[in-house]
């Protein structure tokens, strides 16, 4: 919870297990074979202190810097949203899990990031999973892996000449 | 910046949570007929980003009973049962699990063993605690545990669990009983102990 990756290693695998209110958001250069994953927990930080990534107005700008940083250029950024969920649907309870899908979706929007895909809401929990050189999916409870990209097909000369450095 | 507890004040709490949960077990033993063991309770102060892991594998699916507090203590019960002991305890009462009449029962489970913890609880430390109705949910342990804590710890940085495991004996069958407070709500179970509050 809170907690965001980057990586630019092909076979990485980037895991957020168990997501229920909170968002799985991933962002992807396809091109440069950059990927990383925040687990957001909540809409806004209201000037709190706690990790960035907890947030989704502070996620968003922080993961886009760690991802130039490994490599990424800005403007190739595509964004996958997975989570969101209403795990408990009665009580005076918030719905946070749509709350936090909105919040998302704007501090995107605010930065100018395309989100591509989103996998949110309902009342069941979902595990995010990015494979780097292999695809980003959306898991249930007990079910199968929905691929939702696939970074095998977009990865681009930048990408296959980092790939075989890393080799 | 983490909130920080003393040794002493989570010894306290892990008290409070051996006695509270002392009666739920007898409670539970007297309604199925078995005996149920009690396992001495842990209590962790833990950043989110580790609180999860710390009541169990986020991967495993297991039946969850939510029940919200109010009243002078805000915070969540919540009791967590695998898979396999959710379905020995509802072959117990004669239901069939993971359908209606078999969340119900574990619904039921929820509110008789709260009620049991929470009336402990209060007559320790004098809050009056009023649950909801119980909330009931099958899905992995890490989606149900994490928009719990979402909620009641929120902004604060620091998930303090008090985690009882009650176990059937003979049966393969462990419930784990979570008592998550509200950001705020520590201190007051600390306070009517005469405990100093939590430090940041």
């Amino acid at each position: 919870m809170g907690e965001l990756a980057v990586s630019n290693r092909v076979g990485d695998e980037l895991v957020a297990i168990g997501l229920g209110s909170c968002i799985g958001l991933a962002m992807i250069d396809r091109d440069a074979g950059v990927a990383g994953l925040a687990h957001v927990v909540l809409p806004e930080s209201q000037g709190k202190p706690g990790p960035a990534p907890k947030f989704a107005d502070l996620a968003v700008p922080d993961m886009i810097g760690k991802m130039v940083a490994a490599g990424a250029n800005k403007r190739r950024l595509e964004a996958l949203m997975i989570g969101g969920a209403r795990m408990f649907s009665v009580g005076a309870s918030m719905d946070i899990g749509s709350r936090n899908a909105d919040a998302v979706r704007s501090a995107l929007r605010d930065a100018g990031i395309r989100l591509k895909t989103e996998e949110v809401g309902g009342n069941r929990g979902r595990t995010a999973r990015i494979i780097i050189g292999s695809d980003v999916s959306s898991q249930l409870a007990g079910g199968e892996r929905t691929s939702l990209m696939s970074l095998t097909a977009g990865l681009g000369s930048v990408g296959k000449r980092e790939a075989a450095k890393a080799v | 910046m983490t909130t920080r507890y003393t040794d002493m004040q989570l010894d306290a709490l892990r008290e409070l949570a051996n006695i509270a949960s002392g009666t739920a077990a007898t409670s539970l033993s007297q309604m199925l007929g078995k005996d149920v063991d009690l396992n001495v309770p842990k209590a962790f102060a833990l950043p989110l980003a580790d609180a999860v892991d710390a009541t169990g594998n986020p991967e495993e699916l297991v039946t969850g009973v939510a029940l919200a507090l109010e009243g002078d203590l805000e915070g969540v019960v919540l009791l967590l049962v695998k898979a396999q002991g959710a379905a020995t305890l509802c072959g117990l009462l004669g239901v069939e699990p993971n359908t209606e009449v078999g969340d119900s029962a574990m619904g039921e489970i929820g509110n008789i063993l709260g009620a049991a913890y929470l009336m402990a609880l209060s007559a320790m430390t004098g809050l009056t605690l009023l649950p909801s109705t119980p909330f009931v949910v099958t899905d992995m342990l890490g989606s149900i545990v994490a928009s719990v804590l979402a909620e009641t710890v929120g902004h604060g940085d620091t998930a303090l669990v008090l985690d009882s495991e009650l176990d059937i004996t003979g049966e393969p069958c462990a419930i784990s009983f979570l008592l998550l407070p509200n950001a705020g709500g520590v201190n007051d179970l600390l306070a009517p102990l005469g405990l100093s509050e939590a430090t940041a």
